[in-house]
């Protein structure tokens, strides 16, 4: 009676809490995030004057995708196919560097296309700029006759070429760096032969979309994919000034790596411990 | 026993739900198993980011009294609650709710915070795969 009392009370109780999850933390605070609402007529997407799909807009990513921050999102298992190489850099990752994001380095791509947080899009006729929390932009041509340098100064972004493929803006990046760069929130790694691909759409008036190839011989065995979906926010809504390094007290503190990760591919326990129960509002201030 | 399904069920789901967009992961810096409650007088407040600060003076059951600092989440995150930098002021009591640093340090992450007016409020960092908390007893 005890186990039937168990299974047809407490499962339930506890899958209440978890779709009432925000109620509690999170979903409620954060407005990063939204719910992708597909409708049966969707508006078409809006277009420049050469026609082109214009992608400009402030996009967040929906809790279709998961999980986030992890460029193995589409993989089996979100087994990345490391060479030996990669495998070792991966290790020193999780046992020997802190976050770069944390350290208020530039996330770099792909990484931002994996991260949670929302971006702005400006799109021009000649040139598009991302814009990311933290206050980070990246700024890509957009030009068919451009060509990728011989020997080009190794960055974050990376140097973006974009153009046109019918309706998929293409952007083709290549020159990155190879140290205090994650690939991803769970510490990734990539080399500075990686060779990234993005394939933009925006297939209705609230979606974009993205389609990338990530090449990267030294670190991977075969190239491999990672695709995401992104809605429109609020009208209202916009970056922000955020000023990472203002008084980044934290840096002394962060241990090596992103620390656990959960069976489902994401970062944090999966056995917290609870809290001490909320302290009734008639009584404040009180130990 | 009975309880450690539910619960390792719930971590598991709502991990699943939970976006997870911070500054840097909830398990980069603080230990989950070392679930805290510091109480005492503010002597200090950073409204900066990447995160905020408190910065408590706690009064130890041996009479001791210590500094705590308390990291929450980040000025716009906060706001975006109804948490405001006018709610508190220096020597105002709040209660922290939260987990102590992996480094052993007197820091802890402020994930639930009861200001001098017995308002509840989270001090998280949105997203960070933190542990979820529920703001109000059931």
């Amino acid at each position: 009676m005890g186990k039937h009392l168990f299974q047809f009370v407490m499962v339930p109780a506890v899958f209440f809490i978890v779709l009432t999850a925000s109620s509690l933390y999170g979903q409620e605070d954060n407005p990063l995030t939204a719910v992708d609402v597909k409708t049966a007529k969707p508006k078409p997407a809006p277009r420049m004057a050469d026609g082109h799909p214009d992608f400009s807009g402030y996009w967040k990513g929906t809790r279709d995708t998961t999980p986030v921050g992890n460029i193995g999102k589409d993989l089996p298992g979100f087994k990345l196919p490391l060479t030996p190489a990669g495998e070792a850099a991966l290790q020193h990752n999780l046992t020997a560097t802190i976050d770069p994001e944390s350290l208020c380095i530039i996330g770099g791509i792909p990484r931002h296309n994996a991260s949670g947080l929302p971006f702005e899009i400006l799109h021009g006729a000649k040139k598009i700029a991302f814009l990311y929390w933290y206050s980070y932009y990246r700024l890509i041509p957009i030009d068919a006759k451009r060509k990728h340098s011989d020997d080009p100064d190794p960055s974050f972004f990376g140097e973006e070429l974009g153009h046109w493929e019918g309706d998929t803006l293409v952007i083709d990046s290549v020159g990155f760096k190879d140290e205090k760069v994650w690939i991803d929130e769970n510490a990734n790694p990539h080399s500075d032969a990686l060779h990234v691909v993005e394939r933009w759409t925006r297939p209705d008036a609230d979606h974009i979309h993205v389609e990338t190839l990530i090449e990267d011989s030294k670190f991977y065995t075969r190239p491999f994919k990672y695709s995401r979906t992104w809605v429109p926010g609020k009208p209202e809504e916009e970056i922000q000034e955020y000023s990472c390094s203002e008084n980044n007290v934290d840096k002394e503190h962060l241990g090596f790596g992103p620390g656990p990760i959960r069976p489902d591919g994401t970062r944090g326990y999966v056995d917290p411990a609870p809290l001490p129960p909320p302290v009734p509002r008639s009584t404040p201030g009180e130990k | 026993m009975k309880f450690r399904i539910p619960i390792l069920v719930t971590g598991v789901l709502l991990a699943a739900v939970m976006p997870l967009i911070a500054h840097h992961s909830f398990a980069a810096e603080f230990d989950a198993g070392k679930a805290i409650r510091v109480t005492g007088a503010l002597t200090k407040i950073e409204w900066t980011n990447p995160h905020t600060y408190f910065y408590l003076e706690v009064k130890e059951e041996n009479g001791e009294v210590v500094k705590w600092s308390c990291e929450a989440g980040s000025p716009g995150a906060l706001s975006r609650r109804g948490f405001k930098r006018g709610d508190l002021k220096l020597g105002d009591t709040i209660i922290v709710d939260g987990y102590r640093a992996k480094d052993g340090s007197r820091l802890m992450d402020a994930r639930r915070v009861t200001l001098p007016d017995g308002r509840i409020v989270s001090g998280a960092s949105a997203g960070d795969g933190g542990p979820e908390v529920p703001k109000q007893n059931p």
